[in-house]
């Protein structure tokens, strides 16, 4: 057994220092410091991938021959490390991670040569139109409605859920092609080459962080071109789960969720308990500080497992363990903080909370973020298949193979 | 970075997976915690090696290695194996090859490796914490040489132990080791056994002479060193114990009908299935990773806490899920699944419980 990275790696940790040190302006820092989401503020976490782009970075999970790093997956935990110890923010996943990867697996070449260019420098940016006001968890039962007319389909229904949708200039989407059969067949994967299609309609939706990250999108008679379908028409489901293999796949959760311990154990130094003396001295601080750092830690001992290639990873039942832990952790540690800010997470701070607003916080930076990552954070155990779908999944998963 | 057992690891643990399936079947558990079955195991582990493994090579051992001893553990947690490997070999025998190799301690040591001699480590005196801080066992200055006094509880193997290696506080309060043999004069023993079987007693020492040879003074590295081993072997008792427990409940739960159909199609037994399975994963996670870092000599002892604390938790959740998902018959003694309970409960008792361990992370972290 043996704990460490290849030795070889620490110069190659010390290459990402130094840029990471240097490179980012200070939007791109104030946008680290005020990402309560997934999805880091817009402008300026764009602004981080073309110039992680310009260095030949923005990439770490892409093969190189379409332009990416190349990185082992210990180099990728290292930049990950080192990305989130500076309160970076990270880049937005729905090209890089998602789409990018599945047109690489089952693009057309022409595909290929139209959109990972611009998903590569971050000159696009693209939003996901799967939820449906009626298909969540169940997604196979959405409805929205694709017909074929010549070259084109025409788009009726509507998409949810469609995160930055006002902000994004392409978008992927399940669309029906078949009412017929069973409900996962009938369905198609569908490439948009612009999000202002003449009857196209984006609304965004406020959440209840008071910030318009999702939107919902209409299509009356949507014109668009077939040559935008990824895989046969009706064989969607299929390109949506190769989809949803590479959205979980691969990407380290844990160097985010250490560097949130990291900012409540500094927080909870200057806090004071309720009962007087520093917040950090207080048992029932300390002994719940401990059940975090200890879940933390078997998480990050999971993550490594997984990384080394110890049998772990081939458990089929790994992505959606992963996802269960990761968001109900991000949970966890989203109320720890709004615990030690105490009441100063109770100022509703909007302006303050946007990058360039120039607007003071009313108390420390921390606690500035703490209420608004709370309440974002909910819905990590909603979004990408919601837990209670997990667990049925991992549920089945063991007592198949007990069986 | 690799957290796979090695080629040596894995065969040692096919072939004592293999003895402990005919050996320690649950069917002969009643009579092995009552003392009346011969199961030959000690004299099979001897002669596997086992028994020796732990020691260093100096000492005829094979210098078992952290993850040695976790690739055993856990199999003795699979089985419910409550033979004494721990307080005599890991802990004891180990500790004494530390001791300078004088008076009787050789001997100890040469005795332990072979089985003939059984050692336990008295240390547990009531706080449950195991934390040096609690001690109050006191060496001293007698008339014709050093002397121990004091109390110790639930002392793992304690009843048949030949020595004992004793935790006590110098007359400078300086922590101190002393071996003694379990025969010698003002020596009180009174034998029970644990929750889960486990042989244990309550030694009294009313003034005991103790030989200058067998005593290790300033030994605040070295208990630290044994509490660590302690909870590391525990622990992978504890995960072994979970992979079972997480198995034959599913497997029951497949089986089992009510309404007409498998009570495992409810979402809310399948939820609580699928968190036995994130529990374990966790769990034997931490196991392995820890086990690593140890085997590099890196292991905190707030590593060591992560890990006695999330198999205390975490194994605890997965028992009380498996008698639940059982049912009524998860109540009886004639299925394994109370057993495993009250084995994961011991393990949490012993050397610093869930509260302490996590308590004493958030005092460390929340100082760093």
């Amino acid at each position: 057994m043996n704990v460490d990275f290849d030795p070889s790696l620490e110069a190659f940790r010390e290459e990402v220092c130094a840029f990471l040190d240097t490179a980012p302006t200070d939007a791109i820092r104030e946008a680290g410091r005020k990402t309560t989401s997934v999805f880091a503020p817009f402008e300026a976490t764009m602004e981080w991938h073309r110039l992680l782009y310009a260095r030949g970075w923005a990439a770490p999970a892409w093969p190189v021959e379409y332009g990416g790093t190349g990185w082992s997956l210990e180099q990728r935990y290292i930049f990950s490390e080192e990305h989130w110890k500076r309160d970076l923010p990270p880049l937005l996943p729905n090209g890089l991670i998602m789409v990018g990867p599945l047109l690489m697996e089952l693009g057309t070449p022409e595909q290929k040569r139209r959109h990972l260019p611009g998903i590569l420098s971050g000159k696009d940016y693209w939003t996901q139109g799967y939820s449906e006001p009626s298909a969540g968890s169940d997604l196979a039962a959405l409805s929205c409605s694709a017909l074929a007319d010549g070259d084109d389909y025409i788009i009726n229904g509507q998409k949810t859920w469609t995160t930055l949708a006002h902000k994004a200039n392409k978008m992927f989407m399940l669309v029906r092609t078949n009412r017929d059969g069973k409900k996962q067949q009938g369905i198609t994967f569908l490439l948009l080459d612009r999000t202002d299609y003449p009857g196209m309609h984006i609304r965004p939706i406020i959440g209840l962080d008071g910030v318009a990250e999702q939107c919902e999108v209409f299509f009356d008679n949507v014109r668009v071109p077939q040559a935008g379908r990824v895989g046969a028409e009706n064989e969607g489901w299929s390109v949506a789960k190769a989809l949803l293999k590479h959205e979980r796949g691969g990407a380290a959760h844990s160097p985010a969720i250490r560097r949130k311990l990291d900012a409540i154990r500094a927080a909870a130094r200057d806090a004071t308990a309720s009962f007087g003396g520093p917040l950090s001295e207080d048992p029932v601080f300390q002994r719940d500080l401990g059940e975090l750092e200890a879940e933390v830690a078997s998480f990050e001992h999971v993550e490594k497992l997984v990384l080394s290639g110890h049998a772990l990873a081939d458990d089929p039942a790994m992505p959606s363990l992963n996802k269960v832990m990761s968001s109900e952790l991000s949970q966890l540690l989203s109320i720890m903080m709004t615990r030690v800010a105490g009441i100063d997470a109770l100022p509703l701070q909007l302006e303050a909370l946007e990058v360039g607003s120039g607007v003071q916080p009313l108390g420390d930076p921390f606690s500035l973020v703490a209420m608004p990552y709370y309440l974002n954070t909910r819905a990590a155990s909603i979004y990408a298949g919601s837990n209670e779908v997990q667990r049925d999944l991992i549920s089945r998963n063991l007592q198949t193979l007990r069986a | 970075m690799n957290f796979e057992f090695s080629d040596e690891q894995v065969m040692l643990r096919d072939s004592l997976s293999r003895l402990l399936d005919q050996r320690y079947a649950f069917e002969l558990r009643r009579r092995i915690m009552a003392g009346q079955a011969e199961t030959g195991i000690w004299s099979e582990l001897v002669d596997m090696g086992i028994v020796a493994m732990p020691l260093p090579e100096a000492c005829g051992g094979l210098g078992g290695s952290a993850s040695d001893i976790v690739a055993i553990s856990e199999l003795f947690g699979r089985h419910l194996v409550i033979e004494p490997l721990l307080p005599s070999v890991i802990l004891t025998g180990r500790a004494l090859a530390r001791f300078d190799p004088a008076g009787p301690v050789p001997q100890w040591i040469a005795d332990i490796g072979t089985g003939a001699l059984r050692g336990a480590f008295a240390h547990e005196e009531g706080s449950g914490t195991g934390a040096s801080s609690t001690l109050s066992t006191k060496l001293y200055e007698g008339e014709a040489g050093p002397r121990i006094r004091g109390s110790k509880k639930l002392v793992l193997g304690g009843g048949e132990a030949g020595v004992l290696l004793i935790s006590a506080l110098s007359e400078t309060k300086a922590v101190c080791l002393a071996a003694v043999p379990a025969d010698a004069e003002g020596i009180e023993v009174r034998r029970y056994r644990a929750l889960d079987g486990r042989p244990v007693a309550d030694i009294l020492l009313h003034d005991v002479a103790v030989d200058r040879a067998a005593i290790m003074a300033g030994a605040d590295a070295e208990l630290e060193a044994l509490l660590a081993d302690a909870r590391l072997a525990l622990a992978a008792e504890a995960v072994g114990a979970m992979a079972v427990l997480m198995a034959t409940t599913a497997d029951f739960a497949g089986t089992r009908e009510q309404f007409g159909r498998p009570i495992g199609s409810f979402q809310a037994i399948a939820h609580r299935l699928a968190d036995m399975k994130i529990a374990y994963v966790k769990a034997r996670a931490s196991l392995l990773y820890i086990a690593a870092l140890a085997d590099s000599g890196r292991a905190t002892s707030r590593d060591i806490s992560v890990l006695k604390a999330q198999v205390g938790r975490l194994g605890r959740e997965t028992a009380q899920g498996a008698v639940q998902i059982h049912g009524g018959i998860g109540m009886t003694d004639e299925l394994p699944v109370g057993h495993y309970l009250k084995h994961i409960l011991t393990i949490d008792g012993l050397f610093g419980n869930t509260d302490y361990h996590l308590r004493e992370i958030g005092r460390v972290v929340a100082a760093a």
